[in-house]
């Protein structure tokens, strides 16, 4: 029997190996060995992830923890980190997830980037993704997460910037760099906080006894992280980069802007359970931004007419849902519906990776239509994925979303509305886009549709996978009303166990079935609205220029970005405009944010002080001379 | 015996007008000599001091500064042939290239 | 003190290698020659002893950057080998560049003056012609011209200083001035300040410190590529190391004095020196500045006076040569290849050579703090002991100017991932590759073992 620590030590390092491998040959290794060597290593970190999760289903429940050192990192007076791995329920399922969606679309890039120049690159880059991603789920301590945090977030850099020739692509990828940047900020203090509060970044010192430190300051130290993970997971006000995201090749959105990467910062707000279940402020904070962001995405994402941008907001929707739950303290149906989403999110945008890989880079749905026939494998399989989104039982969707709604009625009536209204929008955007991508007449240019062909095999036998996942997913936690056993909860249950102080309201089995054929029915409904709307009467939305009222508004994203041009970006160009002429003739544009011309312009000035003439060199030293000893002179520093 | 302060202002000055030499001359000999000026200054000092100290090794020392400020003078004439190849001039102000 | 004297004799063999014609072996000669003194050096650890009647001090501190010095530059003569062979006066040069390692040890190991004074000067003398070695080049005419009306200038401040200091303490040897301080600290005469001063200036100077650095940047972009690696590298750990034994052992007592000024003097060397390169086009400008703002962050630590000081330098210096030898060894290729250190010419390195790129990166990311490589470590190491010392302004300071110096090390690592014009790729020989890799996983080795180097001197 091998070492089960060797086991597991391996799980993140078999990605890196990849990357390295291939990093390193990316110009003589051929297409073949470099997706086989990518896709091998994720496969067997998710042979191990299994084995691993086996070996914690064979512990007693309570002893289902496993944390291992492998180097001691810093040591340096009253302050320690090592490199060390926790291994327990909660990160044996983020491991499971990550390695076995991860492998699925790296399978199926093997087909999505066959011809790309950049091939190599690209399987390089997300097998160094995975391993951040690993690294971030199974570090022991807030720095070896803050690692894995950081690198995530370069690898979605580079991945978003992918095709570097577009300049759009490469300010998409500055863009999320930026915004990730201040809630990265937010994170570092956070975990500084802790640091000073707990004299340790250690998690299980941390959480051993959160209660000593004082309330105020366990709120601001759960509020900084929060921050933190409304950057990496999108929430309002730091979600606009999401969607812009997008810019990158389309295994990428559904491996790290919709199944992982993002999802990181609902496992951290899990993880730190047990400081979030003492500072119930920062709930309710969560609560709302999360209800909020749920709501507003959704609103955006109605009249959105790219096919990955409509997915885009849906993804910062469900997200939403996810931190709804977290601050309803139900952790574990928080976690649940990441699950479930990973699964059918990331089938959502492998099929439409797939329709815009027929349609050779299409991506409006207005010029889709009519793809039912041609594209038998893709259409049932993003059947199944609107089907699981939209929460009709038995899909995957129907238990998780119906769990939290649960959670949220029996709070509060109110935030089950919300929550309601921003599921049945989700009803409706996803129905109007499949609707529109494989029903009615073809739009597309009538050359593309005679050559059109369905995924190749590397691309449908994930796309089918998931499909599975994402019917039998939600039977990993059905309710007990539905004569389920909650196991994943259950599962779960030790490492929220601290957490169990949140009172968490139950209702009445009674209720519970009348709450979901509720919702089951009105999502019928909303899905014969549709029906009606984009099928019989054959709606095509209209162009820009003849929107009008709320729909305009809406199609702009709220004018969000202009917002944040307007108050942020624009008063900084200002300032550093008026500064400087100079700067702004001489700045080079587009790499240069606006922060940055403002060091720029002061580094232009400054740098002419370097006038290449020896007497003035000479001349500014003897002044110093002068300044240093005549201020010493002066305020008789020196005898003293 | 002469106090020490006079040998410290006479060599104080000495070193200022090496200093403003430097500073205020363009041609790479005459700053050459304006340094050599500083240095004398110090030698100055330290024989100065030697003597008021009764102790020898200010001296010794001077005989270092000596043979140092010899082999630095002979690096910097070869350095300033080799510019003169290249610049034909002997101006510093000619030697700004390098510069922001 | 064996160490000194092999090296010294490796000097000599290149310069009469010239006169019977052995210069074919020369280079290997020398790496081995070097080998051998490392190894004198590690006979010598934490042991202490004086020489010449208590002329030099080999004591821990000597011992530990003397090896550094001596490791450095064995790295520095293999990833150079192209800068020697095929080209005029290799012996000579070699013979330079030995004798400013020379005059490094001995600036890290003095005990007296006059030694100290004899350090700088043999380490300069030798730079100057070094750095105008590219004789037709009017960039290197200008850096050596520039470095050596400078240099001798701040040399006329620092013997000026040392000349006081003698005058009021009554003798050169480092240990007795100290004591003489301790003896009479109310009675100092005026003049011993201005010495102080005077020396703090001339040292200043030789670690380039605002607004005593005006050399630095010019003479860095003029200097042939190799020279100025070795300038950031084996001379910073020089002058940096006389810096400390002076102020930080000599001058202990009377260290208030100066303290105002050096904190001054961060404060603009980190704020100059990070905010000008942000406008460098030229790679290798830019690496000179960085190195400027590099000693700002040293001094730092140094008015901390964190007990663990000596450790976290050493660790600082060896991971700042480990990483400015990747950069500058990959910069010399880039050179050799292109003609050119601008930004565009590190465009597309990685479809050119990957190997280069990833450890430029590496470098790069060092450089810049970036976690876990080592230069994250040491900058952590310093920020922690100045907030112990409760000097949160400069930290703020530093901290943010570090994060500009985010952007000017990322901007290199954008160019290098964006496409290749369609150029020829990039050669680097095996020696290169070997010991370009051997830096590499130095740079990351020591960030997951700073603990280790930081013990050595404590």
């Amino acid at each position: 029997m091998v070492n089960i620590n060797v086991l597991i030590t391996l799980i993140p390092l078999l990605p890196l190996l990849g990357f390295l491998i291939i990093a390193l040959n990316v110009h003589k290794i051929s297409h073949k060995k470099s997706s086989y060597l990518a896709c091998g290593t994720i496969l067997f970190s998710f042979i191990l992830s299994i084995t691993v999760f086996t070996h914690l289903l064979s512990l007693p429940a309570d002893q289902r923890v496993l944390s291992i050192t492998l180097v001691s990192w810093i040591q340096t007076s009253g302050f320690s980190a090592d490199i060390a791995f926790l291994i327990d329920p909660l990160s044996s399922i983020m491991l499971l997830i990550i390695t076995g969606v991860g492998f699925l679309i790296h399978v199926y890039s093997i087909g999505y980037m066959h011809d790309d120049a950049g091939y190599s690159r690209f399987f390089s880059y997300l097998n160094l993704f995975v391993f951040f991603m690993l690294l971030l789920v199974m570090g022991a301590n807030y720095l070896l997460m803050f690692v894995g945090w950081e690198g995530v977030g370069l690898c979605s850099y580079l991945l978003i910037g992918f095709w570097f020739k577009n300049h759009d692509y490469n300010k998409a990828a500055n863009k999320a760099f930026i915004m990730n940047r201040i809630g990265d900020l937010g994170l570092l203090l956070g975990v500084i906080l802790i640091f000073i509060n707990f004299g340790s970044i250690d998690y299980q010192t941390v959480f051993t006894n959160p209660s000593e430190v004082e309330v105020t300051t366990l709120t601001w130290i759960t509020v900084l992280l929060f921050i933190g993970a409304m950057g990496k997971s999108a929430q309002i006000p730091l979600y606009t980069w999401l969607p812009d995201a997008m810019a990158g090749p389309t295994p990428v959105s559904a491996l790290i802007h919709a199944a992982t990467m993002v999802t990181a910062g609902v496992y951290m707000v899990a993880r730190n359970n047990v400081l979030y279940a003492l500072s119930p402020f920062t709930l309710q904070l969560i609560l709302i931004t999360g209800l909020a962001t749920a709501l507003f995405a959704a609103t955006i994402a109605l009249v959105q007419n790219d096919i990955k941008k409509v997915l885009a907001y849906s993804t910062v929707s469900q997200l939403g849902l996810m931190f709804v739950a977290l601050g309803l303290g139900a952790f574990s149906s928080g976690i649940f519906h990441m699950a479930t989403h990973a699964f059918f999110k990331a089938l959502l945008f492998l099929g439409a990776g797939s329709v815009i890989h027929a349609l050779r880079g299409e991506q409006d749905i207005r010029k889709m239509g009519g793809l039912k026939k041609l594209l038998p494998v893709t259409y049932i399989t993003f059947f199944v994925a609107v089907l699981a989104i939209s929460g009709i039982p038995p899909f995957a969707g129907f238990f998780s979303k119906d769990e939290i709604l649960a959670h949220a009625f029996a709070y509060n009536p109110f935030v089950w509305g919300v929550a309601l209204i921003a599921s049945l929008l989700t009803v409706f955007y996803m129905f109007r886009l499949f609707y529109l991508t494989f029903y009615g007449t073809a739009r597309d240019e009538k050359q593309t549709m005679d050559h059109i062909h369905d995924a190749p095999k590397s691309m449908a036998i994930p796309l089918i996978v998931l499909a599975v996942l994402s019917i039998t997913g939600g039977f990993m936690n059905t309710p007990e009303v539905l004569l389920g056993s909650s196991w994943l909860q259950k599962f779960l249950s030790p490492v929220f166990a601290s957490a169990s102080g949140i009172e968490i309201h139950h209702l009445s089995h009674t209720t519970e079935y009348v709450l979901m054929a509720l919702v089951v029915a009105l999502t019928l409904v909303v899905i014969g609205i549709v029906y009606v709307q984009y099928v019989k009467k054959g709606h095509v939305p209209a162009g820009e220029g003849r929107l009008t009222g709320i729909q305009k508004v809406l199609y702009h994203k709220y004018y969000i970005d202009e917002f944040y041009d307007i108050i942020i970006v624009k008063p900084l160009f200002w300032i550093s405009k008026t500064g400087d002429t100079i700067v702004e003739a001489l700045a080079i544009d587009g790499i240069v944010n606006s922060m940055g011309r403002l060091v720029t312009g002061s580094s232009n000035v400054l740098r002419k002080l370097q006038t290449g003439s020896i007497g003035f060199y000479i001349f500014i030293m003897v002044i110093g001379i002068i300044m240093i000893l005549t201020l010493t002179t002066l305020t008789g520093v020196a005898g003293q | 015996m002469v106090p020490i302060e006079y040998y410290l202002w006479l060599s104080a000055t000495l070193f200022s007008i090496g200093v403003l030499g430097v500073l205020y001359r363009r041609n790479a000999i005459v700053i050459f000599m304006c340094i050599e000026l500083m240095l004398n200054a110090v030698n100055l000092v330290m024989v100065a001091f030697s003597n008021y100290l009764n102790d020898p090794a200010g001296q010794v020392f001077v005989f270092f500064i000596m043979a140092v400020a010899a082999a630095e003078v002979a690096v910097g004439l070869a350095i300033l042939v080799m510019t003169f190849r290249n610049t034909k001039s002997t101006d510093i102000n000619m030697l700004n290239r390098l510069k922001w | 003190m064996n160490a000194l004297l092999i090296v010294c004799g490796l000097g000599f063999i290149s310069l009469v290698a010239e006169i019977i014609n052995l210069k074919k072996g020369l280079h290997i000669a020398i790496v081995l020659g070097l080998v051998v003194a490392v190894a004198a050096v590690i006979g010598d650890w934490n042991t202490s002893a004086t020489f010449f009647n208590n002329m030099l001090i080999f004591d821990p501190f000597s011992v530990a950057f003397t090896c550094l010095i001596i490791v450095v530059g064995i790295f520095w003569f293999c990833l150079t080998s192209p800068f020697f062979i095929g080209e005029s006066h290799q012996t000579d040069r070699t013979a330079l560049i030995i004798f400013t390692m020379v005059g490094g040890i001995m600036m890290v190991s003095f005990h007296n003056m006059a030694i100290l004074f004899l350090g700088i000067e043999i380490l300069s003398i030798s730079l100057y012609v070094l750095a105008g070695s590219h004789k037709e080049s009017f960039f290197s005419n200008e850096a050596a011209f520039k470095y050596f009306i400078m240099g001798s200038f701040a040399t006329g401040f620092l013997l000026m200083g040392i000349a006081l200091v003698y005058g009021a303490t009554g003798s050169f040897d480092t240990s007795e001035i100290t004591m003489h301080i301790e003896g009479h600290k109310a009675g100092l005469p005026g003049f011993f300040y201005v010495g102080i001063l005077l020396m703090l200036v001339g040292l200043a100077f030789k670690i380039s410190v605002v607004p005593f650095h005006f050399w630095a940047p010019d003479v860095y972009a003029g200097s042939p590529t190799m020279i100025t690696a070795f300038m950031s590298t084996v001379v910073k750990i020089a002058a940096v190391g006389a810096f400390y034994k002076i102020f930080g052992l000599c001058f202990f007592s009377v260290q208030m004095s100066v303290l105002p000024i050096i904190q001054g003097i961060i404060i603009l060397t980190l704020l100059v020196a990070n905010i000008i390169a942000v406008y460098q086009n030229n790679v290798k400008r830019m690496l000179a500045y960085s190195s400027i703002a590099h000693v700002g962050y040293m001094l730092l630590g140094f008015i901390s006076g964190s007990v663990k000081f000596e450790g976290i330098l050493f660790f600082y210096l060896a991971s700042y040569a480990t990483t400015s030898l990747i950069a500058f060894g990959i910069l010399y290729a880039i050179e050799n290849a292109k003609g050119s250190t601008s930004i565009d010419a590190v465009k597309g390195l990685y479809n050119q050579n990957p190997f280069a790129a990833t450890c430029m990166t590496i470098a790069l990311l060092s450089l810049a703090g970036i976690p876990p490589f080592a230069g994250f470590f040491s900058k952590y190491l310093i920020f922690g002991s100045a907030i112990e010392a409760d000097h949160i302004m400069l930290v703020i300071v530093a901290v943010v100017t570090s994060l500009v110096g985010v952007y000017y090390y990322f901007k290199p690592i954008i160019y290098m991932f964006s496409p290749a014009q369609a150029s020829d790729k990039l050669y680097l020989s095996a020696v290169q590759k070997a010991f370009l890799g051997m830096l590499t996983a130095a740079a990351l080795l020591l960030g997951l073992l700073p603990e280790w180097i930081i013990t050595i001197l404590s």
